[in-house]
């Protein structure tokens, strides 16, 4: 079970580091972590700490660890009464990677572990369970095939009844599952999913399990090629409809376990374009309720920690599965309209702290917009067209999704735009249209060419705040598509009689 | 910026939801018309450059390196500004600088020889100076050259005898940047208008409906040429060579008008227009120094 609140504090006394250099290699793990997902290897291991453990300790003198991991072996195999205690000295040895290697090189080592995670002492079967856990989190290669062995056993184990024992089975399997394309394989082989789905409704009411299977699944999910396999046999099983009912998170233990499922079914959703069988399942309806609810909380300041670790995920299953779901259903599978008041909230919550999650806010947005003429009108119902107006000047896709929405909600009816036109999005696109960004001038074209047919009060208004001259600056763009568009428009639009005339009656 | 978008194939049904009562915009039967905007539901796969952020705070999360208060605040970025005008490439950090920028170098232009100036009135004077060969006879009898402070009405016979007035009234310091001839310009002043020439250059596509201009223009150019002041001051014309007497100066002035003229007669679609009155000169194509003179068709 995964501490949120705990992981900074201790971290900042450790080899006495100070907090800049903690600030620097944190950076610059983030910058390791974005070059991997550029190279498609972005993977992530989970070590389950011992109950005496805060922190993963890791012991320097790497000379030491080897040998004693080799002595521990040798001990290990005669028989004696001190196996435990020695097992348990091999686990927190193999904490180290150099002596990771150097026990896989022992021969028969997996089979003396294999041996004791299959016998009779309980205790010894945790202590085995320990150090194929700490093995299988290691970052050499070649270790965490060595487990192979013992993942059958691993797999049968799922369906026992000692927590800490399964917790620590699940994360070895997940640590696995993505090494190689051999160990998915084998895996998938021996029956993981099957497992995963009994062990997760075995174990319900076990929430440090539910995480665990969560993580592990969410492991599987996100290999390469997981859309052609994976995903329709975690599909076919009952996994689908037990992560949607953990998706609710519990106020005791925290929001780990709904955030392994989130991402599960993020993975899920954004593998394929077809998600038919998850909207049977009501999980857009499901998801965009919990999005209503934590946008609620969110728009009264309660921010519980790593709620965006949670919200992002659903965001995604909300954004995509509306790219399945057909209009007629939009309805009953969005259910509450006031999903669009929660995603407001978010944008603006976390417009300046975390602005990729606004982008992604500002995604679903448009998607909601698009073919729903109840979700446009409950925008200006709501009266929240204003800040959608006034995030238009932020940039990296934010005002590009944003006037998106917008110009959904002009597309639906003549009066919305006129409504659009009164708060202010009329003067807004005199200055969208002069934005840098080609896609901004082009998008706010067409909406302005929205509005202004909408009716001549529009119009004359457009005129009056300046914007026949604006066109004909514009007809000097650069780009012959945002040219035409101006001719257009002055052409067969703003130079009628009646708007000439009632701006020069006006002058 | 973005990487192209899973955009999902649009089903004819989804067009007309049934049981919704929005009208159906009837732009798509209008003839040539260039707007293309469509709603779009946007599915964006694993992979997608928007997921990154979100991406890299789960991983960082499940390898303990999640801390809810961010170590630097992620920078929110805002919008540029550019000029988009043809071949001007200006970008700008707010909304003021990029019109400070447009009104003073894309507002007052001289469709001939597509030089800037920073008022309508100098604007104005440059065009009756330079491109009206009409000025060049009446000056060979009449003072013609206006002084190019605002106010002051005197005419002189040449450019140099206001060059002088400018100086010892006005004055203005003796190097200061005069009307020059066309062959006095150096080579950077040729480079100068090499990048005004790619500035300039616009699709004939632009001027239409000329017709509907010319008249609007004459509704306008009445009521403006009816005391509306206009400002004209000729600015960053480099001095004039203190020795070209008044003929040659003609002679070239007219040589150049003449030639700009031809042209611009020839023309049947004037070019673009820049010199917009404060008042509203609306329809492109009204070029200024032709309006109300010779030139205009009637």
């Amino acid at each position: 079970m995964w501490r949120l609140n705990k992981v900074r504090h201790k971290a900042a006394g450790r080899h006495g580091d100070s907090l800049e250099e903690l600030k620097l290699k944190r950076r610059e793990h983030e910058r390791a972590l974005r070059q991997a997902r550029r190279d498609r290897q972005l993977v992530s291991k989970r070590l389950l700490l011992n109950e005496d453990e805060d922190q993963p300790e890791v012991t320097m003198d790497t000379n030491s660890g080897e040998q004693d991991v080799v002595s521990l072996f040798h001990k290990l195999q005669q028989t004696g009464s001190e196996r435990e205690a020695r097992l348990k000295a091999l686990s927190k040895a193999l904490r180290d990677p150099s002596a990771q290697l150097a026990f896989i090189k022992q021969e028969n080592s997996m089979h003396l572990l294999v041996g004791f995670l299959t016998g009779s002492d309980a205790t010894c079967r945790l202590q085995a369970v320990r150090c194929l856990h700490e093995l299988s989190h290691s970052p050499h290669t070649n270790v965490a095939p060595a487990c192979l062995p013992a993942t059958p056993y691993l797999l049968t184990y799922l369906s026992g009844q000692s927590t800490k024992f399964t917790e620590l089975c699940l994360y070895t399997l997940g640590n696995l599952c993505p090494e190689s394309d051999v160990v998915k394989e084998k895996l998938l082989a021996q029956g993981i999913i099957p497992a995963l789905a009994n062990c997760i409704e075995n174990q319900r009411h076990n929430l440090a399990v539910v995480e665990a299977v969560g993580f592990t699944l969410s492991q599987l999910l996100q290999a390469k090629d997981a859309a052609e396999k994976i995903i329709p046999m975690v599909l076919a099983s009952s996994l689908p409809s037990h992560l949607l009912s953990v998706l609710t998170p519990d106020p005791d233990f925290g929001l780990a376990p709904a955030i392994e499922c989130a991402w599960c079914l993020h993975y899920l959703t954004c593998s394929t374009e077809d998600n038919r069988v998850l909207l049977a399942h009501g999980a857009l309806l499901k998801c965009s309720s919990l999005l209503v609810s934590l946008g609620a909380a969110v728009a009264e300041g309660n921010k519980e920690e790593g709620m965006e670790l949670l919200i992002c995920p659903l965001l995604r299953c909300v954004g995509n599965l509306l790219s399945s779901c057909p209009v007629e259903d939009l309805s009953t599978q969005v259910g509450d309209v006031h999903i669009v008041v929660a995603l407001c909230a978010l944008l603006q919550a976390y417009l300046q702290t975390q602005p990729a999650l606004a982008r992604e806010s500002a995604w679903v947005l448009n998607n909601l917009t698009a073919y729903s003429s109840a979700l446009c009108s409950a925008l200006l119902t709501f009266n929240l067209v204003p800040g959608l107006i006034q995030l238009l000047p932020f940039s990296q896709g934010i005002n590009t999704m944003i006037l998106r929405a917008l110009a959904n909600i002009a597309h639906k009816k003549k009066e919305f735009c006129v409504q659009l036109a009164h708060l202010g999005l009329l003067s807004a696109l005199c200055a969208t249209l002069k934005m840098a960004d080609q896609e901004m001038v082009t998008l706010s074209m067409d909406v302005l060419f929205m509005l202004v047919v909408s009716g001549p009060q529009v119009a004359e208004e457009f005129v009056r705040q300046g914007g026949l001259s604006l066109l004909e600056a514009i007809q000097y763009n650069s780009k012959g598509d945002i040219r035409r568009r101006a001719t257009h428009l002055l052409e067969h639009h703003l130079l009628s009689y009646s708007v000439v005339k009632t701006y020069l009656l006006n002058l | 910026m973005q990487q192209p978008e899973s955009v999902r194939p649009l089903i004819t049904e989804r067009h007309h939801p049934t049981g919704d009562t929005h009208e159906r915009r009837p732009r798509e039967t209008e003839e040539g018309n260039p707007f293309t905007f469509s709603p779009q539901l946007i599915h964006l796969h694993k992979d997608h450059e928007l997921f990154e952020d979100g991406d890299i705070t789960r991983h960082m999360y499940l390898q303990d390196l999640y801390i809810s208060e961010a170590d630097d605040k992620p920078t929110l970025s805002v919008s540029e500004f550019a000029c988009h005008i043809s071949g001007c490439s200006a970008v700008f950090s707010t909304l003021e600088e990029y019109e400070h920028h447009y009104n003073s170098l894309h507002r007052h232009v001289c469709c001939s020889c597509r030089r800037s100036l920073p008022s309508a009135r100098l604007l104005d004077i440059h065009i009756q100076e330079w491109h009206d060969s009409l000025f060049a006879i009446l000056a060979q009898r009449q003072d013609m050259y206006q002084c190019l402070v605002e106010g002051c009405g005197q005419k002189f016979r040449t450019s140099k005898l206001r060059k002088d007035h400018l100086i010892r009234l006005h004055k203005y310091p003796p190097d200061f940047r005069f009307d020059k001839t066309k062959k006095d310009r150096g080579t950077r002043e040729t480079k100068r208008q090499q990048q005004k020439d790619t500035a300039m250059e616009v699709a004939d596509d632009v001027c239409e409906s000329e017709g509907v201009c010319e008249v609007m223009c004459d509704v306008l150019s009445n009521q403006l040429e009816h005391g509306e002041s206009m400002e004209t001051h000729v600015s960053q014309e480099e001095a004039r060579m203190a020795k070209s007497d008044s003929t040659e100066e003609h002679a070239d002035l007219s040589a150049a008008a003449h030639g700009a003229g031809n042209t611009s007669t020839e023309s049947t679609k004037p070019r673009y227009s820049y010199r917009v009155p404060t008042s509203v000169c609306f329809g492109h194509g009204s070029v200024r120094g032709f309006r109300g003179r010779r030139g205009r068709r009637k």
